[in-house]
């Protein structure tokens, strides 16, 4: 990168650079950005900045009206502001320049650059620290017209990849695969047997996607009475399960069991009263808590572990293959950025 | 016969292969860029084959005075308008995302059949249904139920398609893309009430029409339009039932529509024509 591009700076320290132990000293509340804005704006040679820090990212971006130094104060400021020596600061990071910066803020925007890749969260987190930013007064015509066009450019990659596309965890694809069952979670009943986290962190994932009644079964009535309070819903207990059965439309179970809950034969009994009415069994339990004999029963649909991570790296494959398609996406958007920002007057003063 | 520069058959060709593409568009976005193509550019690609479907349609019904429904070709052709029109005015109260995929499937593969079967244009330049306004309505409302029975099958066979992706566990393809099995399930019902009624108004008009003309309806004609809607009426009584499962259901909602449209024949069988035909009736026409 020629240095004439040095009016545009980027720092970034994130999952790429270091450890999650060395991540974490570069961690930031509201109030410690705000002083350290104000500390970089302390020199006259930091014109514009933007300060974005995620659980997993601390990047500056700045405008200097002097390249050479820009990047001296910039880290400088980091040294003195963490208490870090700043050969060390400069060793976490990584700098770029110009377009090259432009790119990277493209493709962070984008969740290209995210832990997990694809992940939408980022572009929220870059939208607020853009939003605090000019709420500060730290923004200028440079970094104001870089981060609009760089949202637009990521909103392109999210609409014409795959990069977004499939859920990756598995809370995330049984809540997907309910919807692909029942449309709208709205009127749907959902049973959780057993109190572990798997199972918890499912039924949450379901009620933050509109299901609303819940059961909690467990071995013990205390339990499930406890489970319950908890997180809402009616407690049973295991027990009495094929008296409660028909009252749910998906069973979450993730209970040590030495038999399965549920087999062909004893579904079979209920699939009558149901009335056409689909069940979608989510099997998170090791040893297996159902009957894989469940499947065969028309109207039954019932996932495993393994069947649910298998869809989750399936579709993660999905998005790493997009990555390729994204950055190319990015380095022609980030070009014409930059000719924008030339053609202004913006950078390139020599 | 012409208007604007084309033949009937030649605007028909053309709304064939806007449906086509349609459909290939539509496929390729799917399974090869792993992107849905957006309602809007499905709707208006469609409502242009629509269009000039219409054109060709109104061309053919200038010439005689009436609805283009003279022979077999024409009555296929009246169907996948009705179900295309279906798709377009009453497509988005559905919300069924791909219909518009498989309605351009459907409206291509049935559209190519009749243009490619000359045998289905015979030389009938009177329509076989007769000059009444009356029984021209029936007709029109028989073949638009035809069209929402098309429509029916289509989602059945979404329905087979997304069940069957869930139960072998089977993500790619097309599964992404289509709705859920639930929401198949209750548009079915609709389509099928909806369908159920229009072809029941159909026959109660010509029921009036059949009892003042009683010699003008062949009586094969009569047996298997009452066959397919009684079979609609079973079907429709077994699902508000319950009875059947959607599965069983899905199949006998596409098997009862193949063998609505095998009545067709039934619809454009000789006697019909001679009795209504003039002596001196044009040659088959080609595209």
């Amino acid at each position: 990168m020629s240095t004439h591009h040095g009016e545009l700076l980027l720092i970034t320290i994130n999952h790429e650079t270091v450890s999650l132990e060395e991540r974490e000293r570069y961690s930031l509340d509201d109030e410690q950005i705000k002083v350290l804005y104000e500390a970089l704006h302390r020199s006259p040679v930091i014109e514009e900045s933007l300060i974005l820090n995620t659980c997993n990212r601390f990047e500056l971006y700045s405008k200097t009206s002097d390249p050479k130094s820009g990047e001296a104060i910039a880290f400088e400021t980091l040294g003195s502001f963490y208490n870090i020596k700043r050969e060390e600061v400069e060793s976490h990071a990584r700098i770029r320049f110009g377009q090259e910066a432009i790119k990277h803020l493209i493709e962070v925007s984008a969740g290209l650059r995210s832990q997990i890749t694809g992940e939408a969260e980022i572009f929220g987190q870059v939208k607020e620290a853009y939003a605090t930013c000019q709420q500060l007064g730290y923004s200028g015509r440079l970094i104001n017209r870089m981060v609009q066009k760089g949202f637009q450019a990521a909103k392109l990659i999210r609409h014409s990849t795959p990069i977004g596309e499939g859920q990756i965890n598995i809370s995330n694809v049984a809540v997907d695969l309910s919807l692909k069952i029942f449309g709208s979670l709205k009127n749907t009943s959902a049973l959780v047997i057993g109190t572990g986290e798997i199972g918890g962190k499912t039924a949450k994932a379901l009620k933050s996607r509109g299901a609303s009644k819940f059961g909690v079964a467990s071995h013990h009535s205390e339990r499930a009475n406890e489970i319950a309070d908890e997180w809402g819903g009616n407690p049973h207990t295991l027990a009495e399960l094929e008296t409660y059965l028909n009252d749910y439309d998906i069973i979450i179970s993730s209970t040590e069991t030495d038999s399965p809950l549920l087999d062909a034969r004893s579904l079979e009994k209920h699939m009558d009263a149901r009335k056409n009415r689909p069940l979608f069994l989510i099997d998170l339990g090791l040893p297996r808590n159902m009957d894989a004999s469940c499947q065969e029963i028309e109207n039954v649909y019932l996932y495993n572990l393994d069947d649910l991570a298998k869809i989750a790296e399936d579709n993660l494959s999905e998005r790493r293959a997009a990555i390729k398609h994204s950055e190319e996406i990015a380095a022609q958007k980030s070009a014409s950025i930059w000719q924008t920002l030339e053609s202004r007057g913006l950078v390139n003063f020599q | 016969m012409s208007l604007l520069g084309l033949e009937d058959r030649q605007w028909i060709f053309l709304a064939t292969v806007v449906f086509v593409v349609t459909a290939a568009l539509g496929t390729y976005t799917a399974l090869k860029l792993h992107r849905k193509a957006r309602r809007p550019y499905t709707l208006v690609l469609v409502s242009f084959g629509w269009i000039l479907q219409t054109i060709g349609l109104y061309a053919r019904g200038l010439e005689y005075g009436g609805c283009p429904l003279s022979n077999q070709f024409e009555l296929v052709q009246f169907m996948v308008w009705s179900a295309i029109a279906l798709y377009i005015f009453v497509g988005p109260a559905f919300r069924v995302s791909f219909l518009g995929m498989f309605t351009s499937t459907f409206a291509s593969v049935f559209s190519i059949l009749s243009l490619t079967i000359q045998s289905w244009d015979s030389p009938s330049r009177t329509p076989i249904f007769g000059d009444s306004p009356w029984i021209e309505t029936h007709a029109a409302l028989a073949l638009f139920s035809y069209g929402v029975f098309g429509i029916l099958a289509l989602t059945s066979v979404m329905y087979l398609l997304q069940s069957r992706s869930l139960k072998q566990k089977n993500m790619g393809g097309l599964f992404p893309y289509m709705p859920s099995i639930f929401e198949l399930t209750q548009i079915n019902f609709r389509l099928l009430t909806i369908g159920f009624l229009i072809l029941s108004a159909s026959l109660a008009i010509g029921a009036v029409y059949w009892s003042h003309e009683i010699d003008s309806v062949d009586l094969p004609k009569l047996g298997t339009t009452i066959v397919v809607w009684f079979a609609y009426g079973v079907l429709l009584l077994l699902r508000f039932r319950q009875t059947l499962s959607y599965k069983q259901y899905s199949w006998a909602c596409i098997s009862v529509f193949a063998a609505a449209l095998l009545s067709l024949e039934a619809v454009d069988q000789p006697k019909a024509k001679e009795s209504l035909l003039p002596d001196s009736a044009p040659p088959a026409r080609s595209p």
